[in-house]
Order: structure tokens, then sequence, then C-alpha cells
């Protein structure tokens, strides 16, 4: 043995004396809980198992024998009660009948003094605020005898109808420019769908609901009134007409259009810019005032056209280029109906010509107007 | 990369296929939406060379503007406000004249006499905005007291070349007359044009008579009379006013007939012993079928125009509705399915409607709905509308409005299928149960 197992024996045998003697394998008690416990007698024991047992049946229950079928019913013994004593009311004395008025000295009455003139109402002074009533009814469409895609307020009594509202110009004395008199011009009335009578009397609406919808604004031509100008009043065709906001698609294409090299046109081909999506709307919303198919046969209405048209630089139609390229939903006879009617609309609203640029003449000399009365059926 | 940039190539192309069309072909644009308004047309008074023909010529141009206007598709522009003045048949127009007071439509005409004192009517149709006649010119002859209908068959033709419809101004209507207060009211048939003008009366007011229906040629009419106590039906001559009665049995009560189509049958209710069943009878032979054998009440039937279907009024449901079955007989299929109660259906001339009248919420309506019981629209509303009958082409409705009140009367309206154009139709008395004719011959 030499010295280093000595030190290691004598190391670990001081280490597991120490480990056994110094307590580090020594727990604590453990927590334990302390219950009080009361000592009884074995005859205490018995007498509380005995309240805890079920109670013992009942061996033997008297029933009672069934009557006999010759027996009698036994008597009643109710005494049946005596009424209490009432005592009658004691006999009102009648009244005796009141004497008959004496009327004749009675006069009747003098006659209310009536009047055939109605009250004059007192006229509220114009700048007292009026307080505006919190329930009103829901606006209805009202029936007019011209449905169109904007409703259209009726007009003033003495304006006169036209295609296009304009106000009344007179000519201003001192004015430096000469003006044209012009009378002042408004739509017909107009509303939006069709309001037969069941739908007009029909009351589905809430009792109380928001305001109701202002009524249409007055023709815009009022907010267009022309100013006047330092030189004479130029023709429609050669005022240079203003062009209608471009939408962004419209600038897009217009870029896209221009990325993509439109001057690499064959000559055949329309030079220039193309119509902006707001020119085209205003041409196609010009169209369609005119665009009349309340006389139409309901398999015209189910037609659509196809319409070419050459245009002047004026932005007239040639009215004799004007033909039917194609039709689809219909016959011959409702195509031409339909035809026809696009052709009366074309004539008519543009017989003062079209509101089109004129530096883009080539892109709308020749245009192709797709007539679809899909939704004018169902209004 | 190489294939986001093939992407965005596509897209690019895509979008711009619009801008490409378009500097490459005409300018496109498409009108969805336009106006419903009347049409203005003008109808200047029919040239003549006599005194006398210019009186008829006024009446003629009088009684054609009154037809158009009448269908609140057209408005005349009065003759006040013309600008041209038409001396001459043969002369040519001044479109410009007429563009000026936007008359979108122009007639003109003339009328003379032959020898035989018959009347001639010339008349051509003009598109103004266009500048071009429409359809060739054509001529009438009828008699002198015919001289309505020759303005209701150039009105006829006004309106169908420009429509593209049928026409039906001439036509005319049966109906119930009626006089007196409410509960000892006079009944008797009536015969009129489709404007009210030209009242016969067909039978006394001796006993009380209903629902008269013309036949499909408009020769003969079939009504319900209590001649004999019991409601019976009748089929009646319109030319001699001869009548005889349908055979039907005893203790029985028939109403509610119709001609089918070929004329030569006829449909009815028949109630027995309770019950009231839809029958058909032969005219000629008096041979009649049974329909329909449901203990419900089957009646008001009419036939579709190509005679092979009947819708009819049942109460099998337990509320009366509309129901379709075969003109033989069989399953019937329920076509109303609405809030209310439902009867007297009516085919549409053209087969794609039914018109029927409708009660619900305490009032009457006349409404229209297509023969699959799909997209029914209320035309009317008021105290009591029943008893829809079709014009010739399909396009109007003729009905009885009531008022009420025990000095309430009956008279008759017409109105549009649109619901526009809701208006009364003048008569003498009060009227009831229309039934419009198809167009003369």
């Amino acid at each position: 043995m030499n010295t280093g197992q000595i030190i290691s024996g004598a190391g670990h045998l001081a280490f597991i004396g120490w480990a056994l003697l110094g307590g580090v394998f020594r727990s604590d008690p453990p927590p334990f809980e302390v219950v009080e416990a009361t000592t009884i007698s074995s005859e205490e024991f018995a007498a509380l198992l005995a309240r805890q047992s079920a109670p013992e049946a009942v061996a033997n229950v008297d029933t009672p024998e069934p009557p006999a079928p010759g027996d009698s019913a036994p008597p009643l013994a109710s005494i049946p009660d005596t009424p209490p004593e009432s005592t009658p009311p004691p006999a009102q004395e009648t009244a005796p009948p009141d004497p008959a008025p004496d009327v004749s000295e009675i006069t009747p009455p003098a006659p209310a003094e009536v009047t055939d003139t109605a009250p004059v109402l007192e006229t509220p002074q114009e700048d007292v605020a009026v307080v505006v009533p919190q329930v009103s009814p829901r606006p209805k469409p009202r029936p007019a005898p011209r449905v169109a895609p904007e409703a259209v307020a009726p007009p003033e009594p003495d304006v006169r109808i036209d295609e296009v509202a304009q106000p009344e110009v007179a000519p201003e004395e001192g004015a430096e420019v000469p003006q044209e008199p012009a009378e002042a011009t408004a739509q017909e009335e107009a509303a939006t769908e069709i309001v037969t009578e069941a739908e007009e009397s029909k009351d589905t609406a809430p009792t109380s609901s928001l305001r109701p919808k202002p009524r249409p604004a007055r023709p815009v031509a009022q907010a267009e009134a022309p100013t006047p100008t330092e030189t004479p009043a130029p023709a429609t065709t050669e005022t240079p007409r203003p062009a209608a906001p471009a939408t962004d698609q419209s600038a897009v294409n217009d870029a896209l259009a221009a990325a993509l090299g439109t001057g690499q046109q064959t000559d055949t081909a329309p030079s220039g810019p193309p119509l902006t999506s707001g020119e085209k709307d205003a041409l196609r919303v010009a169209v369609q005032q005119c665009w009349n198919v309340g006389s139409l046969s309901t398999e015209a209405l189910g037609t659509t056209v196809v319409v070419s048209v050459l245009m002047g630089e004026d932005g007239r139609p040639d009215n004799g280029s004007i033909r039917m390229d194609s039709f689809s939903g219909g016959g011959d006879a409702a195509a031409r109906q339909a035809f026809e009617a696009a052709r009366r609309a074309i004539i008519r609203c543009g017989a003062n010509g079209f509101n089109l640029p004129p530096e883009k003449y080539d892109q709308w000399r020749d245009i192709e107007m797709t007539f679809n009365p899909e939704s004018m059926r169902i209004k | 990369m190489m294939r986001f940039m093939m992407t965005l190539l596509a897209a690019l192309t895509l979008w711009a296929m619009p801008v490409l069309a378009q500097g490459n072909g005409p300018l496109r644009i498409e009108i969805t939406e336009g106006v419903i308004e009347p049409l203005p047309f003008a109808v200047p008074d029919f040239v003549s060379d006599s005194a006398a023909g210019q009186e008829l010529g006024r009446n003629i141009a009088s009684v054609i503007a009154a037809d158009l206007n009448g269908t609140g598709l057209f408005r005349q522009i009065p003759s006040s406000a013309h600008i041209s003045r038409i001396t001459s048949f043969e002369s040519p127009v001044q479109y410009a004249d007429w563009r000026a007071i936007n008359a979108q439509a122009l007639i003109t005409g003339a009328v003379s006499t032959d020898g035989a004192g018959r009347i001639i009517a010339k008349f051509r149709i003009y598109d103004v905005f266009s500048g071009q006649e429409l359809g060739a010119g054509q001529q009438l002859v009828g008699t002198q007291d015919g001289w309505r209908r020759i303005a209701h068959k150039v009105a006829d033709q006004v309106y169908s070349r420009i429509t593209g419809e049928g026409g039906y101004f001439d036509s005319r209507v049966v109906f119930v007359a009626e006089s007196g207060p409410k509960d000892q009211r006079a009944k008797r048939l009536g015969i009129m044009d489709y404007d009210g003008a030209n009242v016969q009366y067909l039978t006394d007011s001796t006993s009380i008579v209903l629902a008269p229906r013309f036949s499909p040629t408009g020769d003969r009419v079939l009504y319900t009379s209590y001649e004999t106590g019991f409601p019976r039906i009748y089929v009646l001559d319109v030319a001699n006013v001869g009548r005889r009665e349908l055979p039907t049995q005893d203790a029985t009560m028939s109403f509610a007939p119709r001609f089918a189509p070929n004329g030569r049958t006829v449909v009815y209710s028949l109630t027995q012993g309770g019950n009231t069943d839809l029958y058909t009878m032969d005219i000629g032979s008096g041979a009649s079928t049974r329909l329909t054998t449901a203990p419900s009440i089957e009646t008001a039937p009419s036939y579709s125009p190509d005679g092979s279907q009947i819708v009819f009024e049942s109460d099998r449901s337990g509320t009366p509705q509309l129901y379709i079955m075969s003109a033989g007989g069989g399953e019937a299929r329920r076509i109303s399915f609405g809030e209310g109660r439902y009867g007297t259906p009516v085919w549409s001339p053209r087969g794609d409607l039914v018109a029927f009248t409708k009660q619900s919420k305490g009032r009457f309506h006349i409404g229209v709905m297509r023969t699959d019981g799909s997209e029914e629209r209320l035309l009317t509303a008021s105290f009591l509308d029943e008893g829809p009958t079709w014009a010739p082409n399909g396009r109007v409705i003729m009905f009885t409005r009531e008022t009420q009140g025990e000095q309430g009367q009956a008279s008759l309206y017409s109105v549009d299928i649109t619901g526009r154009n809701l208006k009364q139709v003048p008569t003498n008395t009060g009227a009831s149960d229309p039934s419009w004719s198809p167009l003369q011959n």
C-alpha cells in the first residue's frame, strides 16, 4: 500500500464519516395535521350504528276487506248546514220624480258668429329659423311621363322644354360685346324608373327615417353659363370644346399608348391621341339622352344593334352614313325598329354637333355605337 | 426573374389591348341607358278637294291622333305648332320644318270619295329626322259611316310601323252596361269601339248578365245569364243579336265560359252537388267533357293562345291561386305563390304573360306574371279592380274598377303592361266585365 492509497482511503473515510455524522442525509420531519379524537364506549358506538341502519320492513299490513256485494251504502251522517239568517235590506224610499223643468223661460243660445273668410296666417319673418322636423317620409320615386338615366326635377312653368338646359341670356346694356339673347330652357321632368299605381300606393316605408334625399340638382347649365368674352361669340365648330376630365384609367391608357408607340400606325389608322374615357363618356351621355326606347316593341327592346356613323369635323353625324352593321337578340323586324330608334338618337342629339375634341378628329371620324337596351327592359 | 418579366409583359399586353384596338379601328362606344318618353308626332288634317272632304279629313286626323296619344307611347304636336302646311298629298315633305318642332314622325294623308260614295283614304308615314318615308304609302276604302274604322286602321299601321307591334285600335269591346242603384242594378250587354265610341246594346236589362267573352274571330259572344233563375251560358251572334243557350244538365249552374282558340270549344265552370269543376263543351254537338275532379272550386279558365293549356283559379291549396294544366285535363301546377288571393287569370295573346286579379291587404290589384309564375308585377291598386282582358296585341289590359260606397259605380280602365298610362275608358253608363275583341277584318 503506497502513500497515495492511504491518503485516498483516509480521505474517503473522512468524507463518509462526515456525511453520516454531519447530518447530510438527515431530513426535517414532514408536516402533519393534528386531529382531535374522542374516545367513546362500545355501548355508545352500538347506539350510533343502530341509528344509521335501515328501518325494519313491516311484515304484516292490515288491508281492509272489500265490501260485500249486498251491502248498502252507509248512511251519510253529515248534517246539512242551515242557511245563514239574512235580513233583507230595508227598502229604500224612492225619491219623488223631479218636476219637469220649466223651459219656457230658457232662451236658445245666440248662434256663433261664423264668417266664411279663412283666417289669415301670419307670414313668418324670413330670418326666423325653422326647425327641421325630425321625422319625414322616405322619398319614393315619383311617376313622371319620362324615364331617364338621371332624375330631373319638374322645370319651372315658364321655361321651354329642351334636350339641353340653359339659363336665359338677356342682352346687357353697355356690354362691350353684344350677346345673343337666349331663351331659358330646361329638361323635361323625368324619373329613373316606371312607377306603377301599385308601387305608388305601396306603403312599406318605415314611419320615421332620415331626411329625404335632396331633389335632383337643377340643370347643370346654370354653372356653365356663358361668360362675356372679348371676342364675338365664335361658331360652334370653332369653339374649342373643354375636354372632359380624364380619369386615372384614361391617363394610364394615354401613357401606355404612348409607351407602346401609337405612332407606328398604318396610313389608314387614325392618328393622334385616343379619346379619353371622359370624352367617350360625354359622347355616350349625349347620345343616350336622345335614345328613346319608349315606343319600341318588347322584342325590339331585346335586340342589340351595332350602328356605324361617319362624323364631320364639326361634330355632326353624316346622316346618310348611318347604317346598321349587325344585330342580335331579335328578328329582322325588331332589329329594324331598334335601328331606327338608334338612328333618331344619333341624328337628333348630333344636330348641333357632339362635344368632341377637334384635335382628335381622326379618332372619332368613324364611330361604331352599340345600342344595348337590356337594362331598359326592366325599368 | 425571366418568368416575372414574361408575366409582366403578358399583363401589359392585355392591358394595352383596348388602346391598341381603339387605335386600329373606329371609335367604339356602347349605349346601355336611354330614355322612355312618348314619341312626338304630327298628323296634319288629311287633305281633300271638297269642303265635306276637308271636314272628314280633319275628323280622321283627329281620331288618328287620339289613338296614338292614348297609347302613352306617342305625343301629338298640336297643329298650332306646325310650321309647314300640307296642301298636297304628293308634295315633298319639308323635313327641316318638322325637325324644328321636334316632330319625329309625320303622318300625311288625303281623303276623297268615289262614285259609289265610298271613302278613299291615302296616307304616308315619315321618319322626320332621317328624312325617309317609313314603308310605302297605303290606301284604304270604306263606307261613309265607317270613317272611324278607317282612321283606326291608319293609326294601327302607324303604331305597327313605328313600334314593331301590332295595333289594337280597330277593335271592339263587349261589356256589361250597368245602371241604377247598387242594390237594384240593371245589367245588359253592350258593345263599343275600343275607345268607347259607337255603343250598342245586345240584350235588355230584364235579367242579370255576366262575363261576356268574345270568340277568337269576334263574331260571337259567350255570356252568363240568370234568365232562368240559375246561371246559364248563352252564345250570341254579334251581327244579328241572335242567341241560344248551351245545353247543360238540370240542377246545375254553369258560368265563367271562354272560347278555345279554335272557336268550336268552350271551357266553363259547372257546379253540381256543391262542387265546382271545369268542363269543356263542343258547341256544335253539345258534348261535354269534365277536366277536373277535385273537391275544391275550380273556375275562371282561360286557354293559352295555342290551345294546348288552360290557366284557371282554384282554392285547392286553401286560398284561391292560379294553376295551369293541359287543355285535356290532368295534373295542374300552381304558378302563383305570392301573398294574397289570385283570381280571373287571362292568358296573353302573345302567350308570354298571364294577367290576373289579386287581393292583398284589403286592396285589389291587376297584375301580370310569366306563365311559370315568375316576374309578377302589380300594375294597379284600388278599392276594387278585377276582370282583366287583353288588347289584341298583348300590350294593353282593360279591367273593371269599382268605387267604394253606396254610390260606388263600376267603370272601365286600361293600363299598359308596363304599368304606365292608366286611364279610364269613356262610357255613357257604368260598365264592367270587359272583353276585348281581336282586330277586325
